[in-house]
Protein backbone atom coordinates (compact mmCIF):
# COMPACT_ATOMS: atom_id res chain seq x y z
CA UNK A 1 0.00 0.00 0.00
CA UNK A 2 1.27 3.49 -0.86
CA UNK A 3 1.51 6.26 1.74
CA UNK A 4 -1.13 8.32 -0.07
CA UNK A 5 -3.58 5.39 -0.11
CA UNK A 6 -2.96 4.67 3.55
CA UNK A 7 -3.61 8.32 4.44
CA UNK A 8 -6.86 8.44 2.44
CA UNK A 9 -8.27 5.14 3.68
CA UNK A 10 -7.52 6.01 7.29
CA UNK A 11 -8.90 9.54 6.89
CA UNK A 12 -12.24 8.25 5.58
CA UNK A 13 -12.50 5.50 8.21
CA UNK A 14 -11.74 8.04 10.93
CA UNK A 15 -14.64 10.27 9.87
CA UNK A 16 -16.89 7.30 10.60
CA UNK A 17 -15.13 6.72 13.95
CA UNK A 18 -15.60 10.37 14.88
CA UNK A 19 -19.33 10.32 14.10
CA UNK A 20 -19.96 7.28 16.31
CA UNK A 21 -17.48 8.20 19.03
CA UNK A 22 -18.94 11.66 19.55
CA UNK A 23 -22.53 10.43 19.79
CA UNK A 24 -21.98 7.67 22.33
CA UNK A 25 -19.35 9.40 24.47
CA UNK A 26 -16.63 6.77 23.95
CA UNK A 27 -14.30 8.67 21.67
CA UNK A 28 -13.28 7.11 18.38
CA UNK A 29 -10.85 4.61 19.91
CA UNK A 30 -13.21 1.65 19.84
CA UNK A 31 -13.61 2.05 16.08
CA UNK A 32 -10.06 3.18 15.24
CA UNK A 33 -8.19 0.27 16.91
CA UNK A 34 -9.77 -2.59 14.89
CA UNK A 35 -9.50 -0.58 11.65
CA UNK A 36 -5.77 -0.15 12.25
CA UNK A 37 -4.92 -3.63 13.50
CA UNK A 38 -7.34 -5.90 11.65
CA UNK A 39 -7.68 -4.01 8.38
CA UNK A 40 -4.45 -2.05 7.91
CA UNK A 41 -2.14 -4.46 9.76
CA UNK A 42 -0.69 -1.80 12.07
CA UNK A 43 1.08 -2.91 15.28
CA UNK A 44 -1.26 -2.84 18.29
CA UNK A 45 1.04 -0.40 20.17
CA UNK A 46 0.79 2.16 17.37
CA UNK A 47 -2.97 1.53 17.23
CA UNK A 48 -3.32 2.29 20.95
CA UNK A 49 -1.13 5.39 20.61
CA UNK A 50 -3.35 6.62 17.75
CA UNK A 51 -6.47 5.74 19.72
CA UNK A 52 -5.38 7.93 22.67
CA UNK A 53 -4.98 10.89 20.31
CA UNK A 54 -8.26 9.99 18.52
CA UNK A 55 -10.06 10.20 21.87
CA UNK A 56 -8.72 13.70 22.53
CA UNK A 57 -9.77 14.75 19.01
CA UNK A 58 -13.31 13.36 19.40
CA UNK A 59 -13.69 14.84 22.85
CA UNK A 60 -12.51 18.35 22.07
CA UNK A 61 -14.12 18.44 18.62
CA UNK A 62 -17.60 17.46 19.82
CA UNK A 63 -17.45 19.12 23.24
CA UNK A 64 -17.31 22.61 21.80
CA UNK A 65 -20.80 21.96 20.34
CA UNK A 66 -22.21 20.16 23.40
CA UNK A 67 -20.93 22.74 25.89
CA UNK A 68 -22.47 25.57 23.90
CA UNK A 69 -25.80 23.75 23.65
CA UNK A 70 -25.73 23.16 27.45
CA UNK A 71 -25.99 19.39 27.04
CA UNK A 72 -22.73 18.72 28.85
CA UNK A 73 -23.01 19.21 32.59
CA UNK A 74 -19.76 21.04 33.33
CA UNK A 75 -19.99 20.60 37.12
CA UNK A 76 -20.74 16.89 36.96
CA UNK A 77 -17.86 16.48 34.49
CA UNK A 78 -15.32 18.42 36.50
CA UNK A 79 -16.32 16.78 39.80
CA UNK A 80 -16.00 13.30 38.27
CA UNK A 81 -12.64 14.16 36.66
CA UNK A 82 -11.23 13.99 40.20
CA UNK A 83 -11.82 10.24 40.05
CA UNK A 84 -10.64 9.65 36.48
CA UNK A 85 -7.35 11.57 36.76
CA UNK A 86 -6.43 10.06 40.14
CA UNK A 87 -7.38 6.61 38.83
CA UNK A 88 -5.33 7.07 35.65
CA UNK A 89 -2.15 7.69 37.67
CA UNK A 90 -2.78 4.60 39.81
CA UNK A 91 -3.42 2.56 36.65
CA UNK A 92 -0.20 3.75 35.00
CA UNK A 93 1.75 2.84 38.14
CA UNK A 94 0.26 -0.67 38.15
CA UNK A 95 0.58 -1.29 34.39
CA UNK A 96 3.94 -3.04 34.66
CA UNK A 97 2.56 -5.61 37.12
CA UNK A 98 -0.86 -6.16 35.62
CA UNK A 99 -1.97 -9.13 33.59
CA UNK A 100 -3.70 -7.24 30.79
CA UNK A 101 -5.35 -10.40 29.37
CA UNK A 102 -7.10 -11.14 32.66
CA UNK A 103 -8.13 -7.51 33.00
CA UNK A 104 -9.53 -7.34 29.50
CA UNK A 105 -11.47 -10.54 30.01
CA UNK A 106 -12.89 -9.32 33.33
CA UNK A 107 -13.87 -5.86 32.19
CA UNK A 108 -15.05 -7.01 28.76
CA UNK A 109 -17.42 -9.38 30.57
CA UNK A 110 -18.60 -6.59 32.91
CA UNK A 111 -19.41 -4.40 29.89
CA UNK A 112 -21.31 -7.29 28.32
CA UNK A 113 -23.38 -7.71 31.50
CA UNK A 114 -24.04 -3.96 31.59
CA UNK A 115 -25.80 -4.31 28.24
CA UNK A 116 -28.77 -5.80 30.15
CA UNK A 117 -29.77 -2.70 32.19
CA UNK A 118 -28.96 -0.53 29.16
CA UNK A 119 -31.20 -2.50 26.82
CA UNK A 120 -33.97 -2.70 29.46
CA UNK A 121 -34.23 1.07 29.38
CA UNK A 122 -34.64 1.25 25.59
CA UNK A 123 -37.46 3.66 24.89
CA UNK A 124 -36.94 5.76 28.03
CA UNK A 125 -37.12 9.47 27.24
CA UNK A 126 -35.77 10.91 30.50
CA UNK A 127 -35.31 9.16 33.85
CA UNK A 128 -37.53 10.22 36.77
CA UNK A 129 -35.45 12.93 38.38
CA UNK A 130 -34.67 12.35 42.09
CA UNK A 131 -34.75 15.09 44.73
CA UNK A 132 -31.57 17.17 44.93
CA UNK A 133 -29.98 16.46 48.32
CA UNK A 134 -26.73 15.73 50.16
CA UNK A 135 -23.45 15.99 48.25
CA UNK A 136 -25.28 16.49 44.93
CA UNK A 137 -26.95 19.54 46.43
CA UNK A 138 -23.81 21.04 47.97
CA UNK A 139 -21.92 20.56 44.68
CA UNK A 140 -24.82 21.78 42.57
CA UNK A 141 -24.97 18.60 40.45
CA UNK A 142 -28.10 19.61 38.62
CA UNK A 143 -28.90 21.05 35.25
CA UNK A 144 -31.31 21.54 32.41
CA UNK A 145 -31.29 21.44 28.66
CA UNK A 146 -33.73 22.17 25.86
CA UNK A 147 -34.99 18.96 24.28
CA UNK A 148 -35.67 18.33 20.59
CA UNK A 149 -39.38 19.19 21.00
CA UNK A 150 -38.52 22.55 22.58
CA UNK A 151 -39.38 21.57 26.16
CA UNK A 152 -36.87 22.15 28.96
CA UNK A 153 -35.66 19.00 30.72
CA UNK A 154 -34.49 19.60 34.30
CA UNK A 155 -32.58 16.85 36.09
CA UNK A 156 -30.74 16.21 39.35
CA UNK A 157 -27.86 13.79 39.87
CA UNK A 158 -28.15 11.15 42.56
CA UNK A 159 -25.48 8.96 44.28
CA UNK A 160 -22.47 11.16 43.36
CA UNK A 161 -20.10 9.02 45.48
CA UNK A 162 -21.02 5.86 43.57
CA UNK A 163 -20.53 7.77 40.34
CA UNK A 164 -17.12 8.99 41.52
CA UNK A 165 -16.12 5.44 42.50
CA UNK A 166 -17.11 4.27 38.99
CA UNK A 167 -14.86 7.00 37.58
CA UNK A 168 -11.89 5.83 39.66
CA UNK A 169 -12.36 2.36 38.13
CA UNK A 170 -12.63 3.95 34.68
CA UNK A 171 -9.45 5.96 35.32
CA UNK A 172 -7.45 2.95 36.57
CA UNK A 173 -8.51 1.02 33.46
CA UNK A 174 -7.42 3.85 31.14
CA UNK A 175 -4.03 3.94 32.80
CA UNK A 176 -3.68 0.16 32.67
CA UNK A 177 -4.97 -0.60 29.20
CA UNK A 178 -4.55 2.65 27.30
CA UNK A 179 -8.25 3.08 26.61
CA UNK A 180 -10.48 6.10 27.17
CA UNK A 181 -12.92 3.94 29.15
CA UNK A 182 -15.84 6.08 28.05
CA UNK A 183 -18.14 3.06 28.41
CA UNK A 184 -17.58 2.98 32.18
CA UNK A 185 -18.05 6.72 32.39
CA UNK A 186 -21.39 6.67 30.56
CA UNK A 187 -22.55 3.66 32.61
CA UNK A 188 -21.64 5.34 35.92
CA UNK A 189 -23.62 8.44 35.05
CA UNK A 190 -26.49 6.50 33.52
CA UNK A 191 -26.94 3.71 36.07
CA UNK A 192 -25.68 5.29 39.32
CA UNK A 193 -26.34 8.99 38.90
CA UNK A 194 -29.55 8.66 36.85
CA UNK A 195 -28.72 11.42 34.39
CA UNK A 196 -30.54 11.62 31.03
CA UNK A 197 -28.58 9.55 28.48
CA UNK A 198 -27.82 12.64 26.37
CA UNK A 199 -26.24 14.31 29.38
CA UNK A 200 -24.31 11.12 30.24
CA UNK A 201 -22.81 10.62 26.78
CA UNK A 202 -21.96 14.30 26.23
CA UNK A 203 -20.48 14.68 29.73
CA UNK A 204 -18.46 11.49 29.19
CA UNK A 205 -17.33 12.93 25.86
CA UNK A 206 -16.24 16.08 27.71
CA UNK A 207 -14.23 14.05 30.25
CA UNK A 208 -12.48 11.48 28.03
CA UNK A 209 -10.22 14.16 26.52
CA UNK A 210 -8.76 14.84 29.95
CA UNK A 211 -8.40 11.12 30.73
CA UNK A 212 -6.62 10.51 27.43
CA UNK A 213 -4.41 13.60 27.80
CA UNK A 214 -3.34 12.30 31.22
CA UNK A 215 -1.77 9.21 29.64
CA UNK A 216 -0.75 10.82 26.32
CA UNK A 217 2.65 11.84 27.72
CA UNK A 218 3.69 8.24 28.36
CA UNK A 219 2.69 7.11 24.86
CA UNK A 220 4.34 10.10 23.20
CA UNK A 221 7.68 9.65 24.98
CA UNK A 222 7.65 5.92 24.22
CA UNK A 223 7.32 6.68 20.51
CA UNK A 224 3.91 5.04 20.16
CA UNK A 225 2.33 8.10 18.55
CA UNK A 226 3.31 7.61 14.89
CA UNK A 227 2.69 10.85 12.93
CA UNK A 228 1.87 8.99 9.70
CA UNK A 229 -0.96 7.14 11.47
CA UNK A 230 -2.11 9.91 13.76
CA UNK A 231 -2.37 12.68 11.13
CA UNK A 232 -5.21 11.20 9.02
CA UNK A 233 -6.90 9.91 12.20
CA UNK A 234 -6.95 13.38 13.80
CA UNK A 235 -8.21 15.10 10.65
CA UNK A 236 -10.92 12.49 10.00
CA UNK A 237 -12.06 12.36 13.61
CA UNK A 238 -12.42 16.14 13.89
CA UNK A 239 -14.71 16.20 10.83
CA UNK A 240 -16.63 13.15 12.04
CA UNK A 241 -17.07 14.57 15.55
CA UNK A 242 -18.50 17.80 14.13
CA UNK A 243 -21.06 15.76 12.13
CA UNK A 244 -21.86 13.46 15.06
CA UNK A 245 -22.32 16.34 17.50
CA UNK A 246 -24.86 18.04 15.24
CA UNK A 247 -26.73 14.75 14.94
CA UNK A 248 -26.82 14.17 18.71
CA UNK A 249 -28.21 17.62 19.45
CA UNK A 250 -31.22 16.82 17.26
CA UNK A 251 -31.59 13.15 18.21
CA UNK A 252 -33.99 11.79 20.83
CA UNK A 253 -32.77 10.03 23.97
CA UNK A 254 -33.99 6.52 22.95
CA UNK A 255 -32.00 6.75 19.69
CA UNK A 256 -28.85 7.68 21.58
CA UNK A 257 -29.35 4.84 24.06
CA UNK A 258 -29.59 2.35 21.16
CA UNK A 259 -26.42 3.71 19.56
CA UNK A 260 -24.69 3.48 22.95
CA UNK A 261 -25.80 -0.14 23.41
CA UNK A 262 -24.40 -1.01 19.97
CA UNK A 263 -21.02 0.54 20.68
CA UNK A 264 -21.02 -0.92 24.20
CA UNK A 265 -21.43 -4.40 22.70
CA UNK A 266 -18.62 -3.67 20.22
CA UNK A 267 -16.31 -2.42 22.99
CA UNK A 268 -17.05 -5.49 25.14
CA UNK A 269 -16.42 -7.95 22.30
CA UNK A 270 -13.23 -6.10 21.34
CA UNK A 271 -11.87 -6.34 24.89
CA UNK A 272 -12.69 -10.04 25.18
CA UNK A 273 -11.15 -10.84 21.78
CA UNK A 274 -8.08 -8.83 22.67
CA UNK A 275 -7.72 -10.92 25.85
CA UNK A 276 -7.44 -13.98 23.57
CA UNK A 277 -4.88 -12.21 21.41
CA UNK A 278 -7.16 -11.52 18.44
CA UNK B 1 -24.55 28.61 46.18
CA UNK B 2 -26.14 29.15 42.80
CA UNK B 3 -26.85 25.98 40.89
CA UNK B 4 -26.53 27.52 37.46
CA UNK B 5 -23.25 28.37 35.81
CA UNK B 6 -23.12 31.79 34.23
CA UNK B 7 -23.57 32.00 30.48
CA UNK B 8 -19.96 33.11 30.08
CA UNK B 9 -18.54 29.83 31.42
CA UNK B 10 -19.90 27.59 28.67
CA UNK B 11 -19.07 30.20 26.04
CA UNK B 12 -15.45 30.54 27.15
CA UNK B 13 -14.92 26.79 27.58
CA UNK B 14 -16.60 26.10 24.23
CA UNK B 15 -14.30 28.65 22.57
CA UNK B 16 -11.12 27.27 24.17
CA UNK B 17 -12.02 23.83 22.79
CA UNK B 18 -13.03 25.16 19.38
CA UNK B 19 -9.89 27.24 18.82
CA UNK B 20 -7.63 24.48 20.14
CA UNK B 21 -9.11 21.94 17.73
CA UNK B 22 -9.05 24.39 14.82
CA UNK B 23 -5.41 25.32 15.37
CA UNK B 24 -4.36 21.68 15.77
CA UNK B 25 -6.29 20.65 12.65
CA UNK B 26 -4.73 23.44 10.57
CA UNK B 27 -1.16 22.52 11.59
CA UNK B 28 -1.81 18.77 11.18
CA UNK B 29 -3.34 19.34 7.74
CA UNK B 30 -0.29 21.32 6.63
CA UNK B 31 2.03 18.51 7.78
CA UNK B 32 -0.14 15.85 6.14
CA UNK B 33 -0.22 17.64 2.78
CA UNK B 34 3.58 18.02 2.86
CA UNK B 35 3.94 14.35 3.80
CA UNK B 36 1.66 13.28 0.93
CA UNK B 37 3.53 15.49 -1.55
CA UNK B 38 7.00 14.36 -0.46
CA UNK B 39 6.48 10.65 0.20
CA UNK B 40 2.96 9.86 -1.05
CA UNK B 41 4.17 7.48 -3.75
CA UNK B 42 6.44 5.35 -1.56
CA UNK B 43 5.34 2.23 0.26
CA UNK B 44 3.75 2.61 3.70
CA UNK B 45 5.61 -0.32 5.30
CA UNK B 46 8.79 1.58 6.27
CA UNK B 47 6.71 4.14 8.19
CA UNK B 48 4.98 1.55 10.34
CA UNK B 49 7.98 -0.33 11.69
CA UNK B 50 7.50 -0.96 15.40
CA UNK B 51 10.68 -1.83 17.25
CA UNK B 52 9.79 -3.25 20.66
CA UNK B 53 13.46 -3.62 21.65
CA UNK B 54 14.21 0.11 21.86
CA UNK B 55 12.61 3.31 23.10
CA UNK B 56 11.27 5.24 21.26
CA UNK B 57 9.69 2.34 19.40
CA UNK B 58 9.08 4.15 16.13
CA UNK B 59 11.37 5.47 13.40
CA UNK B 60 10.25 9.08 13.97
CA UNK B 61 11.85 11.53 16.45
CA UNK B 62 10.03 12.36 19.72
CA UNK B 63 12.42 14.62 21.64
CA UNK B 64 11.73 18.34 21.88
CA UNK B 65 15.10 19.25 20.34
CA UNK B 66 14.48 17.04 17.29
CA UNK B 67 10.97 18.50 17.06
CA UNK B 68 12.43 22.02 17.05
CA UNK B 69 15.08 21.25 14.43
CA UNK B 70 12.48 19.40 12.35
CA UNK B 71 10.17 22.40 12.47
CA UNK B 72 13.02 24.69 11.44
CA UNK B 73 13.46 22.52 8.33
CA UNK B 74 9.70 22.27 7.73
CA UNK B 75 9.73 18.47 8.03
CA UNK B 76 6.24 16.92 7.72
CA UNK B 77 6.78 14.65 10.76
CA UNK B 78 7.68 17.57 13.01
CA UNK B 79 4.74 19.68 11.80
CA UNK B 80 2.29 16.82 12.44
CA UNK B 81 3.78 16.25 15.89
CA UNK B 82 3.32 19.94 16.68
CA UNK B 83 -0.35 19.58 15.66
CA UNK B 84 -0.67 16.56 17.96
CA UNK B 85 0.91 18.47 20.86
CA UNK B 86 -1.53 21.36 20.30
CA UNK B 87 -4.37 18.83 20.40
CA UNK B 88 -3.11 17.29 23.66
CA UNK B 89 -2.80 20.80 25.12
CA UNK B 90 -6.46 21.60 24.34
CA UNK B 91 -8.12 19.71 27.24
CA UNK B 92 -5.33 20.93 29.55
CA UNK B 93 -6.13 24.54 28.61
CA UNK B 94 -9.79 23.82 29.18
CA UNK B 95 -9.15 22.59 32.73
CA UNK B 96 -6.81 25.53 33.48
CA UNK B 97 -9.37 28.00 32.19
CA UNK B 98 -12.07 26.41 34.39
CA UNK B 99 -10.03 27.15 37.52
CA UNK B 100 -10.05 30.86 36.65
CA UNK B 101 -13.71 30.87 35.60
CA UNK B 102 -14.83 29.31 38.88
CA UNK B 103 -12.59 31.75 40.78
CA UNK B 104 -14.21 34.68 38.97
CA UNK B 105 -17.57 33.25 39.98
CA UNK B 106 -16.39 33.04 43.62
CA UNK B 107 -17.13 29.30 43.67
CA UNK B 108 -14.43 28.03 46.05
CA UNK B 109 -15.47 24.37 46.02
CA UNK B 110 -15.06 24.15 42.28
CA UNK B 111 -11.86 26.20 42.27
CA UNK B 112 -10.47 23.50 44.60
CA UNK B 113 -11.89 20.62 42.51
CA UNK B 114 -10.59 21.92 39.18
CA UNK B 115 -7.21 22.91 40.68
CA UNK B 116 -6.74 19.34 41.99
CA UNK B 117 -7.75 17.92 38.58
CA UNK B 118 -5.24 20.23 36.88
CA UNK B 119 -2.45 19.22 39.28
CA UNK B 120 -3.18 15.49 38.79
CA UNK B 121 -3.39 15.95 35.02
CA UNK B 122 -0.07 17.80 34.76
CA UNK B 123 1.63 15.28 37.06
CA UNK B 124 0.31 12.41 34.96
CA UNK B 125 1.26 13.98 31.63
CA UNK B 126 4.63 15.48 32.44
CA UNK B 127 6.06 13.55 35.40
CA UNK B 128 4.89 9.93 35.15
CA UNK B 129 6.51 9.29 31.71
CA UNK B 130 9.88 9.76 33.38
CA UNK B 131 9.28 7.63 36.49
CA UNK B 132 10.82 4.18 35.94
CA UNK B 133 8.11 1.53 36.13
CA UNK B 134 5.32 3.88 35.02
CA UNK B 135 6.71 3.85 31.52
CA UNK B 136 6.29 0.10 31.20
Amino acid sequence: MLVIEFLLVLFLASIFAGVFGSIVGLGGGVVVIPILTLWLGVDIHFAIGASIIAIIATSSGAASVYVKDKLTNLRVGMFLELGTTAGAIVGAALAAYANSEALELTFGSILLVMLVPTVMRFGEETPKSPELKGLSKSLGLTGSYVDTNGSTVTYNATRPKTGLAGMVVAGVLSGLLGIGSGAFKVLSMDLAMKLPIKVSTTTSNFMIGVTAAASAGIYYVRGDVDPVIVAPVVLGIIIGAAIGARFLVRARNPTIRKAFALVLALAAIEMILSAYGI
Amino acid sequence: MSTKDPESMSTVIGNVLRYGVFLSAAVTLLGTVLLAVQTGASGIGQFLTYNSAQVPHGTFPVSLSSLASGLARAQPYAIIELGVILLIATPVSRVSMSVFLFAAEGNRKYVAITAIVLALLLFSMLVTPFIPGFNA
